[in-house]
C-alpha cells in the first residue's frame, strides 16, 4: 500500500496539485499509515525523486520546487504533531537573503525541503547584515549558515557571504559553523561560491536540502 | 560602413552584411562612463542617453537602451521608494500590492506617457531618437502581464498566488498587467522605440510546467501582444532557457526574434527557429568578471561557431554585471566583431 501512496504523490507533487497530494498523505493515515511513515517513506523520498530528476535534468520547473517544497512543510506539519514520540532534529539553519537583496523564493523553496528533512529552520528574513546571520546562528546553535542572493552585486557584496565569512574569522566560528549560498549567479558561475568564501552552493532550492544536510553532517565529525 | 540598424535588418532578413550585429547590454556602466553615482544618474534621461551614445560610440556595439532599470515599472504603478546600490541595479524597495485587496486597488494609467515617472525615459528616448534614430536600434524593455506581478507583489507571494491563490483574483491582476503591457507597448512605440525586449521568464518551462505554459502563459501573451502586434518584438525569458518552447511561440504567437538564455544550446536554438526567425546567442555574461582573455576569446568563438552559419543570428549579452572589467567588454566584443565578420555587400 505504501508504494502506491509514494507513486500517487509523487504524481501530485509533479502535477503541483497541492490538494490531491495532501488528500493522499490524509487518505494513508485514514487507512492505516503511520504519520512518521508519511514523512519519512513518502514526503522525503519525493523530495530526493525531484533532486534525482533536477540533476539529470528532466526539465522540472521552478514551480514545482516551490510546490513540492510548500506541500511538503505543510505535510510535516500536520504529521509531526501525531507523530509517537517527537522526531530528533538532524541540525539547525538560519537562512535570509544577502543584504540588497529582496528576493525570497529560493530561501523558502529551501525552507520547505529541510523542514521535511527534520532540519529546524530559523527564516532571517530578507536584506540580512552579515552580523546578524552570525548572531542568529549562535542564539539558534545552528551549524549552516544558509545565504540566497539574486543578484551578482548581492552575491559579491562585502557584507554578504563575504563579510558573513570575515566575521565567523574573527571570532574564531569555521569550524562550529558552514556557510552555503544559493541563488541565479551561482548557477551561472558554478565557481562563484569559493570566492564569495562559502563552503558549499545549490542550484536551486530543492538540492539545497541536500547540500545543507552534507554540510551539518560535516560540521557533526 | 554598415550601422548597427542596418546590420539588425540584414540578419533578420538574411541578406548581406559585414558582421553579425552584436547586442551589448550596458545599462549601469553609464553611471560610471559619466562619474555619477548611479541614485544621481538615473534620476536624469539627459544622463542615460547621454552614457548610452558615448557607451556606444566607445564600443562599437550595435543597439541603445531607453531602459533604466527593471524597477521602472512598478513606479509607474504606484511605487514609491526604489533602493539604489552602488555597483548594481536599483531593486523595488515597496511593494505595490503588499495584500490581495490592493489588487482591486491596482490602477493601470491611462496615458503612461503623460505620467510623471515616464518623463524621464521619454527625455531619453527623444534624445536617442534626435541622435542615433534609424542609425541604431533603440530597445526598449517590457515585463509581460504574466511575469509583472511578481515585481508588484514579489516573486515569493505571486508564485503563490499562481500556484495556490484564487483564480479569479489572479485573472484580474493578469487582465490588469496584460492592460498595462499594451498601454507601454503602445507608448514605447509611439516614442521612437525600434526594438521591444518582451521580458517573461513565466513564459518557459524552467518556471512553469509546460501544462501551466499552455493554458495560462501563451493566453495571457496573445493577450498582451494582440492590439500592437509583433514588430520589433523579442522574446526573452530573463535568463532563463526557453528552446523547447520557441515552436509555440513561433505559432501561437508570431514573434520572430528569440534572445535565447545563456543556458540553452544555441546550435539547437538556431534549428527550432529553422529561418522563421531571428536567433539570438547570448553569452554568459557573470563569467566575464572573471574569464582571462583567452577564455572570453574562446567561448565568444564557440557561440558564432554555434550560430552565423546559415545566418540570420546575432551576438547578445545578458544585462552586464556592473563590475565587469572595460577590458573585458572590449575583448569580448572584439571577438565578436572578428568572429562574426561576413562577406561584405
Amino acid at each position: 500500500m505504501l508504494a502506491r501512496v509514494m507513486q500517487q504523490y509523487n504524481e501530485a507533487i509533479m502535477d503541483t496539485d497541492r490538494t490531491t497530494a495532501l488528500q493522499v498523505v490524509r487518505d494513508a493515515t485514514g487507512q492505516g499509515i503511520a504519520p512518521e511513515e508519511v514523512v519519512f517513506e513518502v514526503v522525503v523520498p519525493a523530495i530526493e525523486l525531484m533532486m534525482k530528476s533536477i540533476s539529470e535534468n528532466q526539465g522540472v520547473s521552478l514551480a514545482q520546487h516551490f510546490m513540492a517544497a510548500q506541500i511538503a512543510s505543510e505535510v510535516v506539519d500536520e504529521m509531526v504533531p501525531r507523530f509517537k514520540k517527537a522526531p530528533e532534529i538532524v541540525g539547525r539553519v538560519v537562512i535570509g537573503t544577502a543584504p540588497g537583496d529582496f528576493h525570497g523564493l529560493g530561501k523558502r523553496i529551501v525552507g520547505g525541503c529541510l523542514k521535511a528533512m527534520m532540519i529546524e529552520v530559523s527564516d532571517l528574513g530578507l536584506n540580512v547584515p552579515p552580523e546578524r546571520f552570525v548572531d542568529e546562528a549562535l542564539a539558534h546553535d545552528a551549524q549552516i549558515i544558509a545565504i540566497s542572493a539574486m543578484m551578482v552585486h548581492t552575491a559579491m557584496d562585502e557584507n554578504g557571504c563575504l563579510g558573513v565569512r570575515r566575521i565567523l574569522k574573527q571570532r574564531g566560528l569555521e569550524e562550529r559553523i558552514r556557510v552555503a549560498v544559493g541563488g541565479a549567479p551561482y548557477r551561472f558561475d558554478p565557481e562563484l561560491y569559493r570566492t564569495v568564501g562559502a563552503d558549499a552552493w545549490a542550484g536551486n532550492g530543492i538540492t539545497a536540502g541536500r547540500v545543507i544536510c552534507d554540510l551539518i553532517r560535516e560540521v557533526g565529525k | 560602413m554598415m550601422t548597427g540598424m542596418e546590420r539588425l535588418i540584414a540578419a533578420i532578413n538574411g541578406t548581406p552584411a559585414d558582421r553579425i550585429p552584436v547586442f551589448c547590454n550596458l545599462l549601469d556602466q553609464g553611471a560610471q562612463e559619466l562619474g555619477l553615482p548611479l541614485e544621481e544618474y538615473y534620476a536624469s534621461g539627459e544622463h542615460v542617453a547621454e552614457a548610452q551614445l558615448r557607451m556606444r560610440g566607445k564600443y562599437g556595439y550595435d543597439c541603445l537602451w531607453s531602459l533604466f532599470y527593471v524597477g521602472k515599472e512598478a513606479e509607474l504603478l504606484g511605487c514609491r521608494k526604489i533602493i539604489y546600490a552602488k555597483d548594481g541595479p536599483p531593486n523595488v524597495g515597496e511593494m505595490v500590492i503588499k495584500n490581495y485587496d490592493d489588487i482591486a486597488r491596482l490602477q493601470i494609467p491611462d496615458d503612461i506617457t503623460s505620467h510623471p515617472a515616464f518623463a524621464e525615459e521619454l527625455k531619453c528616448l527623444r534624445i536617442l531618437k534626435a541622435e542615433a534614430g534609424g542609425k541604431y536600434p533603440i530597445c526598449a524593455y517590457l515585463t509581460a502581464s504574466m511575469t509583472l506581478p511578481a515585481i508588484l507583489m514579489g516573486m515569493e507571494k505571486w508564485m503563490q498566488m499562481l500556484m495556490m491563490g484564487p483564480s479569479e483574483l489572479r485573472d484580474e491582476l493578469l487582465a490588469k498587467c496584460s492592460d498595462f503591457f499594451q498601454k507601454q507597448a503602445a507608448a514605447y512605440r509611439a516614442a521612437g522605440a525600434d526594438v521591444l525586449v518582451y521580458s517573461n521568464p513565466f513564459g518557459c518551462t524552467d518556471f512553469i510546467p509546460r501544462k501551466f505554459f499552455n493554458e495560462l502563459s501563451l493566453p495571457w501573451m496573445e493577450r498582451d501582444l494582440g492590439p500592437g502586434g509583433t514588430a520589433g518584438v523579442v522574446y526573452y525569458c530573463g535568463s532563463a532557457r526557453f528552446n523547447d518552447v520557441i515552436e509555440a511561440v513561433i505559432d501561437r504567437l508570431g514573434i520572430g526574434v528569440f534572445y535565447l538564455s545563456p543556458l540553452d544550446d544555441i546550435a539547437q536554438g538556431k534549428r527550432l527557429v529553422a529561418g522563421r526567425g531571428l536567433t539570438c546567442g547570448v553569452i554568459n555574461d557573470i563569467k566575464l568578471l572573471t574569464w582571462s582573455k583567452a577564455e572570453i576569446r574562446a567561448e565568444v568563438k564557440r557561440m558564432i561557431a554555434a550560430g552565423k552559419p546559415g545566418g540570420k543570428f546575432l551576438f547578445g549579452t545578458l544585462v552586464m554585471p556592473y563590475a565587469i572589467p572595460e577590458e573585458n567588454i572590449r575583448t569580448m566584443l572584439e571577438a565578436a566583431y572578428e568572429y562574426g565578420r561576413l562577406d561584405a555587400p
